[in-house]
């Protein structure tokens, strides 16, 4: 016998015991007896610290205060916030003159400025834009940071840098709003449309220069006030650190990992040898070689300041560790990639940079983020060398005499922002994973 | 035939082959050749020149070289040493060694008890419990976001300085005082083998060798017969009992050396420093984080099919976690964990902000700052390290070799 209707049988809801807060409950929380204890204990757990850090940290807290002492007087066993407050421009930009520090504002801003554009949809050759904030931002940034007088080398860097700058600004705002670029802007302002392709090259060239001059002439009367390296600390050094370690990693590691998975076997164990020594040691003895060694190095009357020689160390070790997260990348490619560009006659750089690196880069983002936040993290470590980066100035607190023995407070602050810029860094590395994604799971 | 074909028509062809054009900067071997020459070249003269500025400025400064120190008294001392050393009459050989061992004590006790933890970590990272999986994804991300560094220092500065003094230590062992915790570290009892202790241990080596030869003879007849035997706790009683009787019929030959409270401090037993505990604490927490990852990846990286499968033919699922899922996850959990033990040596080294003495902290701080001999210090203290981490690495990767033969 069959049944037959005409109409689609509604399908029943839910039963209660899956959709309700209880049912919720019952399967996530009580579902066996075992888990019934373990969600008690916890719970407790949780109520426990949440409360203690609660009356610690915010109920009981001092927000204002003038010296540790006075603290103690408002409330005895609060969190002494007032610290970390007085102690902030330290912690953000170290012994760096107060009145200058717009400089180091400045020089974030121009950074942001700088890459923005590459988050924008719309805007055309990033890769340009990316490479120019590795390679000329530095001079600029260098300059507002460090300040003083400029060599003419300097003086030319700045200007392509300002000119570049603002080439990319005006582009990337041409993209948003006009979906043009801005050599075409260039061309249509200038009525040369209907021009040979070879009129408007000079034409673009001769623009280039004429703005490449009037910043130079510009920016000769720029004077800014020269603060030595000694004076940079707090977050600001180790962001500067962590910032040319990440830069110069990528590229080393690339160059290295395309080495040691080279055919021609003298550059393979050079490389090897290289990743390898540097991978099997501490972080923390290449900075003490680097401080106690380098000199050495050196020819007479050549002297590496201490910045200088960490940074070299952090670059070094960071590219070797870049290098086994770049040549993993390169095995996920698969053989057949290779083998098709180079029957299409592509040759040894055609087939990594055109083929395989795209592809293997894109494999690699979460790694690499990962890496990125690992050089965050480690740059801690200049603190024990004796320079007064973000970790530095917050014990440094502690040694100061309106706050002497204030530790909790500051390494609990630091904390806090290294978790907020981390944590940010590996989520955004998952959307951007997830982004870019082109296998079709699911 | 079209394979035979194939080969006859390349026969035939071969003389209508493009006569080989030689031109010497095209020409694959020679280009490389040139490369290669042109690399060795290069790297050479970078050596070359940064040891003759090593040697001039050496010889411009005056400064001594040689390993000669090695066999010169060194002049400090150290709170924390596993071995005899004296200072004024130890030398600087001793020190490398002292720190050496330190460096081990610290590593293998926190590479032991971060795998535990991680992998408890890890499993409940994937618990069935809405709560307990998001305190230990809680607990991950924050360890995981924040530098070992500043960790270190808070559990030093913040935890292990804080405890009380002497006076009040915080007893650990509930009133019975062998274990006290205060503020210049943890004491605790020491055990005192007496005269026929021997026969005990030897008793315990003679089980150990029982318990191997049980276990294998258990596999082979589950193998060959499908009888099960209880292995666990047959081998757990061959190990226990005789030891056990040995030891009480030879009068329990074994004294306790415990702590006693005399004068400000406590007197025996052994003491471990609050620099020690933080440093081993921060290391443990922090690795466990890391390896928890590994472990919540590799098991999920386990095809759910093979849970599914257990399942079906009946397995209890603890047994399907332990003889299914893990085994399986060990190929994919294996190669994180190696990197994973080489970064607790490596990160032991941080120690040095804390004032414990590990090899960098004597050796290459300390020793370096006293004696000189730059290049010699910083190149021992480098190859040690280099030693334990290809050792480590070797020896898991012959591990990671057998495991992986497993995969079809």
């Amino acid at each position: 016998m069959a049944i037959i209707s005409a109409q689609k049988t509604p399908a029943r809801p839910a039963p209660l015991s899956d959709t309700t807060v209880i049912g919720w409950l019952r399967i996530n929380l009580f579902s066996s007896w075992i888990n019934v204890i373990l969600t008690v204990v916890s719970l407790y757990i949780i109520f426990v610290a949440v409360k203690g850090i609660w009356v610690w940290g915010i109920q009981d807290a001092v927000w204002s205060a003038e010296t540790r002492r006075e603290c103690f007087k408002i409330s005895k066993d609060g969190a002494c916030w007032a610290g970390v407050l007085n102690w902030m421009d330290s912690i953000f930009y170290g012994r760096y003159p107060r009145e200058e520090l717009w400089r180091i504002n400045i020089g974030g801003l121009l950074l942001v400025l700088w890459m923005a554009p590459l988050w924008l949809p719309r805007v055309k050759g990033k890769v340009f834009i990316g490479l120019t904030t590795v390679f000329l931002y530095p001079f600029l940034a260098g300059y507002f940071f460090s300040g003083g007088e400029k060599g003419i080398f300097m003086q030319i860097m700045i200007s392509a840098a300002i000119v570049c700058l603002a080439a990319n600004t005006l582009h990337s705002a041409l993209g948003v709003f006009a979906n043009s670029s801005l050599s075409e802007f260039l061309i249509r302002v200038t009525g040369t449309g209907k021009a040979s392709e070879k009129t408007q090259r000079n034409m673009l060239i001769g623009l280039l220069a004429l703005a490449l001059v009037a910043v130079f002439l510009w920016q000769m009367s720029w004077h800014l006030e020269s603060v030595t390296w000694t004076k940079w600390g707090g977050l600001f050094l180790t962001l500067v650190i962590s910032g040319i370690g990440i830069a110069s990693a990528l590229p080393g590691g690339i160059i290295l990992a395309l080495g040691r998975r080279s055919k021609l076997p003298v550059i393979k164990v050079i490389s090897t040898t290289f990743i390898e020594l540097f991978r099997s040691v501490p972080l923390i003895t290449v900075l003490f070689m680097a401080t106690t060694m380098f000199p050495l190095f050196m020819p007479d009357g050549f002297v590496l300041n201490k910045l200088v020689q960490v940074i070299i160390a952090v670059c070094l070790f960071n590219a070797c560790y870049m290098a086994e997260v770049v040549r993993a990348g390169l095995q996920a490619i698969p053989k057949g990639q290779a083998e098709g560009a180079h029957t299409i006659g592509l040759g040894y750089w055609g087939t990594m940079g055109l083929i395989i690196m795209p592809q293997a880069l894109k494999v690699m983002i979460p790694n690499i983020v990962g890496s990125f936040i690992g050089i965050l993290k480690d740059t801690t470590l200049v603190s024990i060398i004796g320079l007064f980066d973000i970790l530095g100035m917050l014990r440094a607190i502690s040694e100061d005499v309106f706050w002497r023995g204030l530790h909790h407070e500051p390494l609990l602050f630091g904390a806090g922002l290294f978790f907020i810029i981390c944590f940010v860094m590996s989520k955004y590395s998952r959307h951007l994973e997830a982004k870019l994604s082109t296998d079709h799971k699911d | 035939m079209i394979v035979l074909a194939a080969r006859d028509s390349i026969g035939t062809s071969t003389h209508i082959k493009p006569k080989e054009q030689f031109n010497l900067f095209q020409d694959t071997r020679v280009r490389s050749a040139l490369y290669q020459v042109l690399t060795i070249l290069i790297v050479g003269w970078g050596i070359w020149y940064l040891i003759s500025n090593t040697a001039h400025n050496l010889d411009r400064l005056g400064m001594n070289t040689g390993f000669g120190f090695i066999s010169t008294a060194a002049g400090f001392d150290t709170d924390f040493k596993l071995i005899e050393y004296e200072p004024g009459v130890g030398t600087y050989g001793r020190i490398f060694l002292v720190g050496a061992l330190n460096t081990l004590l610290v590593s293998i006790l926190a590479i032991v008890a971060s795998t535990i933890f991680g992998f408890i970590v890890g499993v409940l990272r994937l618990s069935d419990n809405w709560l307990i999986a998001r305190l230990s994804l809680a607990y991950v991300e924050v360890i995981r976001n924040t530098p070992l560094l500043l960790q270190v220092i808070f559990w030093y500065i913040g935890v292990f300085s804080i405890l009380p003094r002497v006076k009040n230590s915080i007893d650990l062992s509930g009133g019975a005082e062998v274990l006290v915790l205060n503020n210049r570290g943890l004491y605790g009892g020491w055990p005192v083998p007496g005269d026929l202790f021997w026969l005990t241990t030897a008793t315990f080596v003679a089980s150990i060798i029982g318990a191997f030869l049980l276990a294998r003879w258990a596999r082979k007849r589950r193998d060959n017969l499908g009888l099960q035997f209880p292995t666990v706790r047959a081998c757990l009683a061959l190990l226990i009992v005789p030891a056990t009787v040995v030891f009480l019929l030879t009068g329990s030959p074994m004294g306790w050396d415990i702590p006693t409270l005399q004068g400000f401090n406590f007197v025996g037993g052994f003491t471990l420093p609050p620099a020690f505990l933080a440093l081993l604490v921060a290391l443990i927490v922090y690795h466990a984080a890391h390896l928890a990852e590994a472990v919540r990846a590799g098991i999920l990286s386990v095809s759910r099919g093979q849970s599914d499968a257990a399942k079906s033919i009946g397995l209890s699922s603890n047994r399907i976690m332990s003889l299914v899922i893990i085994p399986q996850a060990m190929r994919s959990i294996m190669p994180p964990m190696i990197s994973l033990w080489m970064n607790v040596v490596k990160n032991s080294t941080l120690a040095v902000a804390i004032g414990y003495g590990d090899l960098v902290a004597l050796f290459m701080q300390t020793a370096l700052n006293q004696a000189g001999y730059a290049v010699e210090m910083v190149g021992m203290t480098m190859a040690f390290y280099m030693t334990i981490s290809l050792t480590i690495s070797w020896v898991l990767n012959v591990y990671n070799k057998r495991v992986q033969l497993v995969e079809r």
